[in-house]
């Protein structure tokens, strides 16, 4: 089957592909674009380890086929840290100890980033209800909540 | 999880995706979130010869008011369709059942078109092929068998969409356009009744705009499910009233949603349909939770949710 063109923005840097009209985003971006952030669990949507920001929103790219991003900015995990520098996010996580097995993180931090992308001072209410769309089996969630909220804090 | 092998065709306007569906002879699904779509093409329950996105067809993507009635384009977001002040003030039972579906995320990417016409669920239907082919395949996957029911003529998979229940209280109705023409019919009117094809739609319709007359309403919508973070309806019960007259809508149990109006609310009538929405639900031992639960909590759902309405007051 014929492949196609895409091109898009990610992580500050516009990239031009050839893909299969069937593969995923998360596809592309582990298999072709060696970022490996973006971690496949379920496969079908259910689970939120492969959300990605894209066009300011999180997605799961497990679900986004990579035709459909064709003119789109994507932000992945690997593309937070700024001048040699952490996002508040990812100090966030690390002080308050939110990563176990660590399979989620990348998931949990991309949904919190366009949570607070949006909304620069998430309530704790706010801050579960987004977090909920992610699926974490080992922290209980109580410690990835109190990250995102001192990252918000930070944030200012 | 790999995809089957498909084409990829972006459409920029309704006829050029109606061309596109002719040209693959009718072997083409319609794409516009593919949160139900693409985890069903993963697990090789849908194997079409193309993808048609809709995604960019800006005429879905508006939300208007049209003399009287509040237009919505199929492929509105359900987080955006939440956050519009119309639909908050307007449609409480709406209003709630978008915020109750699935999570925060599928919610950005998911429409309300697609959430009404997602497949019905059944859970020996949503499985891997290598699942499904050791177990025998059902009506639904084109076998000659219910693998839930013994000896079942028929199928009994349920349509899980939270959003079309509490529409079908607000008497909304649905724009399709096909090659034919096009067509408005009630929301309530376009269930098949049979598992195989859930939708009376003609091949290679589009479900273009959900219409809501616009008029405030008082309303809820009551959810049963396992886990509060994402989980399917269980049973889904949406009401909405208007003066002393109310429309509730029992959803989750069976292949389409159940309407009953109320002339006269009190205690009786109450009562009396809450009892025949119990009676007419026929779960079976599809889902994660017992059928006798869930025909149980089919009439409790209803009396909680027209007593939760009558509490709050005008909303």
């Amino acid at each position: 089957m014929r492949t196609m063109k895409v091109t898009f923005q990610i992580n500050n840097e516009k990239v031009t592909l050839q893909v299969r009209p069937y593969e995923t985003l998360l596809e592309t971006l582990r298999e072709r674009l060696s970022l490996t952030g973006a971690k496949e669990a379920c496969g079908l949507g259910s689970c939120g380890a492969c959300t990605v920001v894209v066009n300011g929103m999180p997605l799961r790219s497990c679900l986004v086929l990579s035709p459909e991003v064709n003119g789109a900015v994507i932000t992945t995990v690997e593309g937070l840290r700024q001048e040699g520098k952490l996002h508040s996010l990812q100090e966030a996580f690390m002080e308050k100890g939110a990563v176990q097995c660590g399979f989620c993180t990348s998931g949990m931090i991309m949904t919190a980033k366009a949570l607070l992308d949006r909304n620069k001072k998430p309530t704790k209410k706010e801050i579960i209800k987004t977090i909920s769309s992610n699926i974490c089996r080992c922290t209980g969630y109580k410690k990835i909540v109190e990250a995102v909220e001192e990252a918000g804090k930070k944030a200012t | 999880m790999i995809l089957p092998k498909f084409e990829y065709k972006r459409a920029q306007s309704i006829a050029e995706a109606i061309d596109f569906y002719t040209h693959f002879d009718g072997q083409a699904r319609y794409l516009a979130g593919g949160t139900d779509l693409i985890p069903l093409l993963k697990l090789r329950l849908s194997t079409p010869a193309a993808l048609i996105d809709l995604k960019h067809i800006e005429e879905l993507k508006t939300i208007t008011r049209q003399d009287g009635w509040l237009a919505i384009g199929a492929n509105v977001a359900l987080f955006d369709l939440k956050n519009d002040p119309l639909v908050k003030g307007y449609f409480p039972a709406l209003s709630e059942s978008l915020d109750i579906t699935s999570c925060e995320t599928l919610q950005m990417r998911g429409t309300l078109g697609g959430n009404i016409l997602q497949d019905t669920r059944c859970l020996l239907y949503n499985k891997s092929l290598e699942w499904r082919t050791a177990r025998g395949f059902c009506w639904k996957m084109g076998g000659q068998a219910c693998n839930v029911v013994p000896n079942a003529q028929a199928c009994f998979s349920n349509y899980c969409s939270d959003n079309a229940p509490s529409l079908i209280t607000l008497s909304a109705q649905v724009k399709l356009a096909g090659s034919r023409g096009e067509r408005t019919v009630k929301l309530e009117k376009i269930f098949s009744g049979d598992g195989r094809k859930p939708f009376a739609l003609e091949p290679g319709e589009i479900l273009t705009q959900i219409r809501i007359p616009l008029e405030k309403t008082k309303g809820t919508y009551e959810k049963l499910r396992v886990r509060d973070s994402m989980d399917y309806p269980l049973v889904g019960v949406a009401v909405s009233m208007k003066g002393s007259s109310a429309r509730v809508c029992v959803g989750g149990v069976g292949l389409s949603p159940r309407v009953y109006n109320l002339k006269n609310i009190n205690e009786s009538s109450v009562k009396d349909t809450a009892d025949k929405a119990y009676a007419d639900a026929k779960p079976v031992l599809n889902a994660t939770l017992s059928p006798i639960y869930r025909k149980k909590m089919v009439g409790v759902l209803f009396k909680r949710a027209i007593k939760k309405v009558q509490q709050e007051g005008v909303r």
